[in-house]
């Protein structure tokens, strides 16, 4: 007996490779989205920052926004910066 | 003038004058008009009017009461047939008119003797001596009414009843003309009569009200039976105006009465109301199944509406359409897209009955609790609304947006059409906007069965991840439209998860041609896959499953794409869920399938190994030994698979006739089962979290009673956003944990486990 494959379609589900289940800002799941939008994934990016910390990227834009002299990351209190990788 | 009178020769010519006077009733010759004013002259220098005037008075009271009325009433004995009973009527009619005119001269003389001699005086408060007679005869025949007089009195009108009802065919047949002339004669002239003894109403009126009330109804009955679509309230109006109205006016108004043409008239309103009503009720018996059918229905509901507005039926119309609801509709036996197909053309129907909506809300009442206690109405209604072929509900959705009205501000079209305004029925509820009532569309009413739009969408949500996740079709034009109408009812925000859900089907197929151009995915077997974003789907129901390991390489081949793709992201595969086409080469057949992982992972590894033991197998698999017995049954039904052993499984090449004809003997288990967690399950997992409250308070406090529980979880753990829970639910809860050995209920309180405590 020879078993032939032909298409096979199955069922996934996408998440985010991230070390927390929520945003530290927003508290909503890194695999939904900010508040402020409606669909998840690449119209709501993660971020990293180079604390290892990451956030909805308009949550920490929001909050680099709102910060007046120095740009932390809100969990670490480090400096923020973009971790490029 | 002589004093000196002659008292015999007086006493001669009155007995001459007034020959009822004379007991010896011998016949004597008409008094002549000269003896007549002679014994008028005796009698006033007499002085015995007064006297004179009793005395004939008493002797005609006696004669009507001890022979002529007796005599009359003689006639009204049981008949055989209507036929008699109407020639007996008439005759004793003519017998009593008989009577009557017999008096005539007699009363003449005594009008004129009243006339001059008496006056001041009169006859029993009648100036006239012959309404004194009249009624005598009235009172005196009254008086002694026997038992079956309206027998006959109905055999005679019912007799010239059918007469005038068949005139017309008797009119086209020129038949029985003859007869038929006969009848009328006798007809009008027995009417003429009772009416010029003013005998007519006291004697007929009641019976004969009562048999045209009977004729009506018949007629009603008769006309409007079991037939719903088309109008007959202006035909029933005209039956009464050319058939009931003449005959009656040919009964009361004859020359001696024109003074009743105005009681006709009033009767005429009477009887036009009495029509009214008894359509009405006809109808209203017959409503339920005037809404079954209800667009063909509506001149029935029309006519209804007209009628309603005239009589003041609304409260039986209400009971009865309950109570045949009740009985026909909200019993188990009813399926549920029945009642609510049943429950559309009730909505509709009864805003063609009454546009207030007053009806509605009160008839659809209970309706509304008994579809709230269907466990699927909601899915009901969702898939009824989606479906494809056409039906109402899929209908009215298509038709339009719903009117969300602002209950405090009056609408500019209201204030438009302020001069149509119709205020509300009295029993409304002063409390409820009107507005609400009227404007109430039928989706929006369903959903208001539940109380609130989120459990509706929330089923529409499953209903649309069912249908998603088993038709595997990237085809999504149909549901996108469905989304959009269903967003303009229920606004964008509730339904905002239902749009990420259709655009997770479409990205999948945007990646999949992506993934489709890396080089070494291609070498193998098609793939792709439905990428969720689970946060937006429904909870898909969990079960573990161990992929063959050639298809395990092509997934991480594919998430390895994805990842490639989309940065940082990754794919958590879920392994039960999917559709496989697949073929299978057997050395005397081929076999083309489309079926789940599940399947073709127990047949792939019968590939590799020829004989597994069904625990070995499961422990691969990571199916529990029943499910995958339950699965393998699909396998041993096209004859592929045959337990040997009990519990030991063998792959089978070649089928022999024997084993086939074992093999079709096996029921097929393919049932499609939904890939949604089933509500009840959520609900579950939601009261679970109430677990750890639960047991913090029964640690503490030793034991409680539900209510108890039920209170104190109000007071802390209900808060916020949490579902709030009711007293049942939680007892049912409990009950559960009883039963899982995870509490102890006894004398109504609940407890730990004593072991429990002590670990």
């Amino acid at each position: 007996m020879k078993v032939t494959i032909k298409n096979w379609v199955g069922v996934a589900t996408w998440k985010w490779v991230a070390n927390d289940d929520n945003c530290g800002i927003c508290r909503m799941p890194f695999d939904g989205c900010c508040p402020d939008c409606k669909l998840p994934g690449d119209d709501c990016p993660l971020v990293w920052g180079q604390c290892s910390h990451c956030f909805h990227m308009h949550c920490i834009v929001k909050w680099l926004q709102s910060q007046q002299v120095n740009q932390q990351c809100p969990m670490c209190r480090q400096e923020w910066k973009f971790n490029n990788k | 003038m002589s004093l000196k009178i002659d008292y015999n020769d007086s006493w001669n010519l009155i007995k001459k004058v007034f020959p009822i006077l004379d007991e010896s009733s011998s016949k004597q010759q008409e008094a002549s008009e000269n003896e007549f004013y002679k014994t008028l002259s005796v009698i006033e220098n007499l002085n015995l009017a007064e006297i004179i005037k009793t005395m004939i008075l008493t002797r005609v009271e006696r004669e009507i009461r001890e022979s002529y009325v007796p005599k009359f009433w003689s006639y009204f004995v049981k008949v055989e047939n209507y036929e008699e009973g109407f020639f007996k009527f008439s005759k004793a009619i003519n017998f009593i008119h008989d009577c009557f005119m017999q008096y005539g001269s007699l009363f003449l003389k005594l009008k004129i003797l009243n006339k001059k001699l008496l006056p001041e005086s009169n006859i029993y408060g009648n100036e006239d001596p012959v309404d004194a007679l009249r009624l005598l005869f009235r009172a005196t025949l009254l008086s002694q009414l026997p038992i079956e007089h309206k027998d006959i009195i109905e055999n005679f009108y019912i007799i010239a009843l059918s007469e005038e009802n068949n005139r017309d065919i008797a009119d086209f047949f020129n038949l029985s003309q003859q007869s038929e002339n006969n009848y009328n004669l006798i007809f009008s002239e027995t009417n003429r009569k009772l009416n010029k003894l003013d005998l007519l109403e006291p004697l007929v009126g009641q019976v004969l009200t009562s048999l045209i009330y009977t004729t009506i109804e018949n007629h009603v009955q008769k006309t409007c039976k079991d037939s719903f679509d088309s109008s007959y309230l202006t035909t029933l109006e005209t039956w009464l105006e050319t058939v009931i109205i003449p005959w009656l006016q040919t009964i009361y108004c004859s020359e001696y009465a024109s003074v009743n043409e105005e009681a006709v008239k009033r009767f005429q309103r009477k009887l036009l109301n009495f029509l009214y009503e008894t359509y009405a009720k006809v109808r209203i018996n017959q409503l339920f199944n005037i809404i079954i059918e209800f667009p063909e229905s509506l001149p029935a509901l029309e006519d209804l509406r007209l009628c309603l507005q005239k009589t003041d039926l609304r409260s039986v119309l209400i009971e009865k359409l309950q109570k045949s609801m009740e009985t026909r509709l909200l019993h188990p036996g009813v399926s549920t897209p029945d009642i609510l197909t049943a429950y559309v053309a009730s909505i509709r129907s009864m805003r063609v009955l009454d546009p207030s909506g007053l009806l509605l809300e009160t008839v659809t009442q209970p309706v509304h609790q008994y579809l709230r206690s269907r466990d699927d109405t909601v899915r009901c209604v969702v898939s009824s609304l989606t479906e494809e072929d056409p039906n109402d509900l899929a209908e009215e959705l298509v038709r339009g947006n719903a009117v969300h009205v602002d209950e405090n501000a009056l609408s500019d079209e209201d204030a438009e059409n302020w001069t149509k305004w119709m205020p509300d029925p009295v029993e409304a509820d002063p409390n409820k906007s009107s507005n609400i009532r009227r404007s109430s569309d039928i989706i929006s009413m369903l959903v208001s069965v539940y109380g609130s739009k989120e459990l509706f969408v929330n089923e529409y949500r499953t209903l649309l991840a069912d249908r998603l996740l088993s038709q595997f079709s990237c085809d999504t034009e149909k549901e996108i439209r469905y989304l959009e109408l269903l967003k303009l009812r229920f606004g964008d925000s509730q339904l905002h998860y239902c749009e990420v859900m259709l655009k997770d089907v479409a990205d999948s197929k945007r990646i999949k041609t992506h993934i489709a151009q890396i080089p070494e995915y291609s070498e193998n077997f098609n793939m792709s896959a439905m990428i969720l974003s689970a946060q937006f789907w429904p909870a898909l129901k969990d079960e573990k499953l161990e992929v063959h390991p050639k298809i395990k390489e092509q997934m991480a081949l594919y998430t390895k794409g994805f990842e490639a793709l989309k940065g940082s992201r990754t794919l958590a595969w879920k392994n039960h869920l999917g559709v496989v086409d697949v073929e299978i080469d057997l050395p005397d057949r081929k076999l083309n399938l489309s079926v789940t992982p599940v399947h073709v992972t127990i047949i792939m590894h019968f590939e590799d190994k020829k004989e597994w033991a069904l625990d070995e197998l499961s422990r691969v698999m990571q199916v529990p030994p029943t499910i995958l017995r339950r699965k393998m049954g699909f396998w041993q039904s096209y004859g592929l698979i045959e337990e040997v052993k009990p519990d030991l499984f063998c792959l089978i090449e070649e089928i022999e006739n024997s084993v086939s004809k074992a093999a079709s003997e096996i029921v097929e288990d393919y049932e499609s089962e939904s890939a949604m967690a089933s509500a009840q399950d959520q609900r579950k997992e939601e009261l679970q979290t109430f677990w750890s409250y639960i047991t913090g308070m029964l640690m503490n406090l030793d034991s409680l009673p539900l209510e108890r529980i039920h209170q104190m979880l109000k007071m802390f753990a209900f808060q916020g956003p949490t579902i709030e829970c009711s007293l049942q639910e939680l007892r049912h809860f409990l009950d559960a944990k009883v039963r899982e050995h995870e509490l102890v209920y006894s004398g109504g309180l609940y407890k730990l486990p004593k072991s429990d405590i002590l670990t």
